[in-house]
């Protein structure tokens, strides 16, 4: 799993799924314009042979016949002993290009693959680029790469791969699909945004004096993953037997929440589930991007930054790993009714930013006041 | 070599082999053929940067357009269809030769290669064609698989995609490489190419022959070499001892082989002299053969003429001699078998009977081109003293044998009777006018112009030399002088024997003349009155180096006649019938061996065991090291890189040197340790390990990296050596 694009494998299928592979024919094969018109030669004199009785247009014919027998074999040992992997980037961010990296190896001791082409299958359909392979020799591996665009956040199901060629004449093209099911978290997209000033000057970017190596010692939580293992505390962890770490008073101070209302109203999810795309379906990924960016740049910023939306939330915490973690959050937040209440209230000496799909409203301690930073 | 090249090379061996098998079989005229041979050569050069394609396009459209109306109107005025779309096919092919712009116009030079080839098997049916036709296998395999890759690359290789854009790449340097094709492949291909060819020659024979014939039913057409159907004596110069094969025998028992009696095969038959010329009279008997049909697509025609007492087909087929023949297209529709032909049979052609107007037991059927069929004959000629005895009337109409021309001389009518005189039967006459002939005339192939005089008496009396016509001519119509119904026949005789497959050749220089004496109650008998010794000018063949390799050639020339271009429904029958019964004397021997076997085992059952168990054992275990240990699928032995090998063998030279590596210990801890140790070789096992690392897991095998490891493992292996002798 790369340390970004949450990539695991499928779920277990289903029954008809499995049914249905079992059922799938182990190669399909289809005709290009040239076979076509290979075919209508060979009917023709075929029918010449037939008609004439001479002798050597049948052996045109066997030959045109032979051909295509030859077509098959040669594509079948042209596909044979190859393995495909795919290496996606460490974080896909919709509506951002990405480079997809495919390897091909050529597993045949002795034999080169020629003209292979591979194409990534999502839902069963390849996707619209397919990366091609002009001679992979034996024993080698050879790379490329497609450009594709996830236009929507969200997990998305590479089933796994089609090869497929038009070797050794280009009469027809054979392919056969091979299952590697892997899933891919595609973020939502990053837009440029500009971190809202601060509510009160007592917290936020000024930073007070700090006492020890990252401020006053605040209180105890639990461990999460991408914490320093230097802020263990032994003796809490022995206690409860769960990893606890100490938090200090710097991170507390430069806390920010990000609160996403996902709620849409039943007559708009309704749409939705009909396969419309109601506008406020694209308002409301907007806020989900806005609240990923905001998030993003709080983090650069140094903030402890936490995440609040109806149905999920993920906790506070600063550096690195948190970045990942409401990524992925806001890559498989939900859309829910009005009805679902927030995961977790807003602390109330903590400054958040609600992200709305009509607008950014930031709100702060001591007075609970808010102002719309962004329409 | 270039992929470029390679591509432009194979395109052009394709094109040039159904080029060459339309010329060779003289489908094109001569004209056309050096116009062609001189297109495509200069047509490898006509491209860019010499050649710029659009300046002259203007220039090829208007000869072009010129050379499709003369081609239309030559056509038209000859009436020559077939030959004229050749002649322009040629032309065509050399003008996209000319103009190969685009991936389009290499697909349009095939398709035209291809269509040369089938005017090629409508127009050459030698075994020219079949050699030409591999080389265009071999050619079009290679050609396809290179121009489909051509295609693949020109499509595919356009786009570099980037994160952010996707920008063009240059194919020609694609094009430039010479790593995509090479000898292996050209030889691989080649192979696969074969094997193309042997599968067209199985569906070859595998496809029903069912023919249908709605439009045109017929075969090629062509006439091989010309035979006289009909004899004109009075001719001067030398005849030609043509060695042009027109007819193939297949025959077995005492007239197989070398050494085998010299045959009469029998065509056709005269009755009516004049002039110096023999042909087929009005009143001449027909032949009238009885017609049956001995199993469904077969006609078997017998003919009475030489079985007067009525023979029936089976009958004539069982007293008869066999030969299979297969004769070339000649000028005459008329079939030949040894004399005397009792019956034949030919595959039915729908819609086509012998015609009712043959004559003189003359047998024609209408095939347009080469037949293969069967003949049965009566060889050897009945006992003399039943010749002498045979008496009774002639049937109608045979009174046109024993007629004689008003223009033979009185001279010749009293020679034959002074011959004969004292004699009581036809055959002691025969005798001995055959014997006066042979005495005091002489065989010669070398013609004197007889001028005005009647050729028979000019040769009876002045030239006293000629050949074999103007023997069978002058036997005739002595024969006749004496009230012997007589009749000339024309055909072949003797041939060479081919030991290659079995079979005699006839060759067109193996034409000959004799004659038939009909006696009632025995019918027609054959008595040739050309000298013996003399009359064979071709033989048996040489048996010189030369003559057998020709020999050979016309073996698989025949070869090629037989089984490709006369196969037919009957011989695909008995193709299979052979193979069928082929298998189940092979299923009947391995079911005998089986059962023997299973006795021969429960007999020494402890033998039996002994062997059995150690084999089942093996089996077991070679299924078991094929699925693995887990029970799945064994996994491929991992391709190791050459470094992997270097690192391998530097770990082994540390071993022997007392510094193994423990299982526990990872290569990058080995490297450490050592180092920490001080010992030899450590510094440069240090950085193969880190290439060892790369090359392993990070897959980064560069040729700089091979030869990097390769120098660290030496200088690993000198420092140990260093160490050891210190």
């Amino acid at each position: 799993m790369t340390a970004g694009a949450a990539i695991a494998p499928a779920p277990r299928r289903g029954w008809w799924a499995r049914l249905r592979k079992r059922l799938r024919p182990p190669r399909r094969l289809t005709f290009t314009r040239d076979g076509r018109v290979l075919f209508m030669l060979a009917l023709g004199i075929g029918f010449g042979a037939i008609n004439t009785g001479n002798n050597l247009l049948y052996l045109l014919v066997g030959w045109l016949c032979s051909f295509i027998v030859a077509s098959g074999v040669l594509s079948e040992v042209t596909m044979k002993g190859l393995t495909v992997r795919r290496r996606p980037p460490a974080r896909l961010f919709a509506g951002q290009p990405f480079l997809m990296e495919i390897a091909v190896e050529n597993g045949k001791p002795s034999l080169a693959s020629f003209s292979i082409e591979i194409e990534d299958l999502v839902g069963g359909r390849p996707l619209d680029k397919k990366c091609y392979f002009l001679k992979i020799p034996a024993g080698k591996t050879q790379r490329t790469s497609y450009r594709h665009t996830f236009a929507r956040r969200g997990t998305y199901t590479l089933d796994g791969f089609r090869i497929a060629t038009k070797f050794p004449f280009g009469f027809f093209r054979k392919s056969r699909d091979i299952d590697e099911p892997t899933e891919v978290l595609v973020y939502p997209a990053l837009v440029p945004v500009v971190r809202p000033m601060p509510r009160t000057e007592s917290a936020g970017d000024a930073r007070a004096a700090r006492l020890g190596r990252r401020g006053e010692f605040h209180g105890l939580r639990e461990w999460r993953q991408g914490d320093d293992r230097r802020d263990v505390h032994w003796k809490s962890t022995a206690r409860s037997g769960r990893t606890m770490v100490r938090e200090y008073e710097d991170e507390l101070m430069r806390r920010v929440v990000v609160c996403v209302d996902n709620a849409l109203p039943a007559a708009v999810r309704t749409a939705v589930e009909d396969g419309l795309a109601p506008p406020e379906i694209d308002a409301l990924e907007r806020a989900i991007s806005v609240a990923a960016s905001l998030a993003a740049a709080y983090l650069d910023a140094g903030w402890s930054v936490a995440l609040v939306a109806r149905g999920a939330q993920v906790p506070t915490s600063a550096g690195r790993s948190q970045l990942p973690r409401i990524l992925r959050a806001l890559a498989l937040l939900d859309t829910v009714g009005d009805d679902t209440p927030f995961a977790a209230p807003l602390p109330p000496r903590t400054e958040s930013v609600l992200v709305h799909p009509r607008g950014v409203v930031v709100a702060g301690r001591p007075s609970g006041a808010a102002r719309v930073v962004e329409a | 070599m270039k992929f470029a090249r390679a591509h432009k090379g194979a395109s052009y061996f394709a094109v040039a082999a159904a080029f060459g098998e339309l010329v060779t079989g003289g489908a094109v005229s001569p004209i056309t053929a050096l116009l062609g041979t001189t297109g495509l050569i200069t047509s490898w050069f006509w491209e860019p940067p010499r050649i710029r394609y659009e300046r002259w396009a203007l220039l090829w459209t208007i000869v072009s357009l010129l050379v499709l109306v003369l081609s239309v109107t030559f056509a038209v005025t000859t009436g020559d269809i077939l030959g004229t779309g050749a002649d322009f096919l040629v032309w065509l092919t050399i003008v996209k030769a000319h103009n190969r712009r685009a991936a389009r116009d290499w697909q349009q030079l095939y398709v035209l290669a291809f269509f040369m080839l089938v005017a090629g098997s409508v127009m050459n049916a030698d075994l020219t064609f079949g050699a030409f036709f591999l080389l265009f296998v071999i050619g079009a395999t290679w050609t396809m698989i290179l121009f489909h890759l051509r295609r693949e690359m020109e499509d595919n290789f356009l786009l570099k995609h980037a994160d952010d854009k996707s920008e063009r790449v240059e194919v020609r340097r694609i094009l430039e490489s010479k790593r995509i094709v090479d000898r292996r492949f050209f030889v691989g291909t080649a192979l696969v190419s074969l094997g193309i060819f042997a599968g067209a020659a199985v569906l070859f024979l595998a496809i029903p022959r069912v023919g249908i014939g709605f439009f045109w039913k017929g075969k090629s057409g062509l006439s091989l070499a010309g035979f006289s159907d009909g004899v004109k004596l009075g001719g001067h110069g030398r005849i030609k001892d043509d060695r042009t094969v027109v007819m193939r025998v297949k025959v077995s028992g005492q007239f197989a082989g070398r050494d085998a009696p010299y045959l009469h095969w029998r065509g056709v038959s005269f009755d009516e002299y004049s002039h110096g010329a023999w042909s087929r009279g009005d009143r001449a008997p027909l032949t009238d053969g009885d017609l049956d049909t001995p199993r469904p697509g077969r006609l078997r025609i017998t003919l009475p003429g030489f079985s007067p007492g009525g023979l029936a087909s089976d009958a004539a087929r069982t007293a008869g001699f066999e030969q299979q023949v297969w004769l070339e297209p000649l000028d005459a529709d008329v079939l030949f078998g040894a004399s005397m032909p009792l019956a034949f049979e030919v595959d039915a052609v729908r819609g086509t009977r012998p015609p009712d107007d043959d004559r003189n037991d003359e047998l024609r059927y209408a095939h347009g081109g080469a037949i293969h069929y069967t003949v049965w004959s009566q060889v050897e000629s009945p006992d003399a003293d039943r010749l002498r005895k045979a008496r009774g009337p002639l049937p109608p109409n045979f009174d046109v044998y024993t007629r004689v021309p008003k223009e033979i001389t009185d001279e010749t009518v009293a020679k034959a009777r002074e011959i004969t005189a004292g004699l009581t039967n036809d055959y002691d006459k025969a005798q001995a006018l055959i014997a006066w002939l042979d005495a005091n005339n002489r065989y010669t192939l070398e013609l004197a112009d007889p001028g005005g005089r009647e050729p028979i008496d000019f040769f009876l009396f002045e030239r006293h030399e000629g050949h074999c016509e103007y023997f069978a001519s002058a036997f005739v119509i002595m024969a006749r002088s004496v009230g012997i119904p007589t009749r000339n026949v024309n055909g072949f005789l003797g041939g060479e024997w081919n030991e290659y497959d079995d079979y005699f050749a006839i060759r067109a220089g193996d034409a000959h003349s004799w004659a038939e004496i009909y006696f009632p109650g025995e019918g027609w008998v054959t008595f040739d009155p050309t000298p013996a010794a003399e009359v064979d000018e071709l033989g048996r063949g040489g048996t010189g180096i030369w003559a057998r390799i020709v020999r050979f050639l016309d073996s698989v020339r025949f070869g090629w006649k037989k089984w490709v271009v006369d196969y037919d429904l009957s011989e695909q029958l008995s193709l299979f019938k052979g193979i069928g019964g082929g298998i189940k004397a092979g299923a009947r021997w391995v079911k005998e061996q089986a059962i023997d076997g299973v006795k021969a085992a429960g007999r020494n059952w402890p033998v039996t065991l002994a062997i059995a168990i150690p084999l089942c054992g093996l089996i077991a275990w070679r299924l078991r090291r094929r699925r693995g240990p887990g029970g799945g699928p064994r996994g491929r032995a991992r391709v190791r890189s050459a470094i992997a090998t270097t690192y391998a063998g530097a770990l082994a030279q540390l071993a022997r040197q007392g510094h193994p590596r423990d299982p526990a210990i990872t290569p990058r801890e080995l490297a450490r340790d050592l180092a920490a140790q001080g010992v030899a070789g450590a510094g440069p096992l240090g950085e193969l390990t880190e290439l060892y690392y790369l090359a392993e897991w990070g897959e980064v095998v560069s040729p700089d990296a091979v030869a990097r490891a390769a120098a660290l493992g030496r200088e690993i292996a000198e420092a140990l050596k260093q160490a050891s002798t210190r």
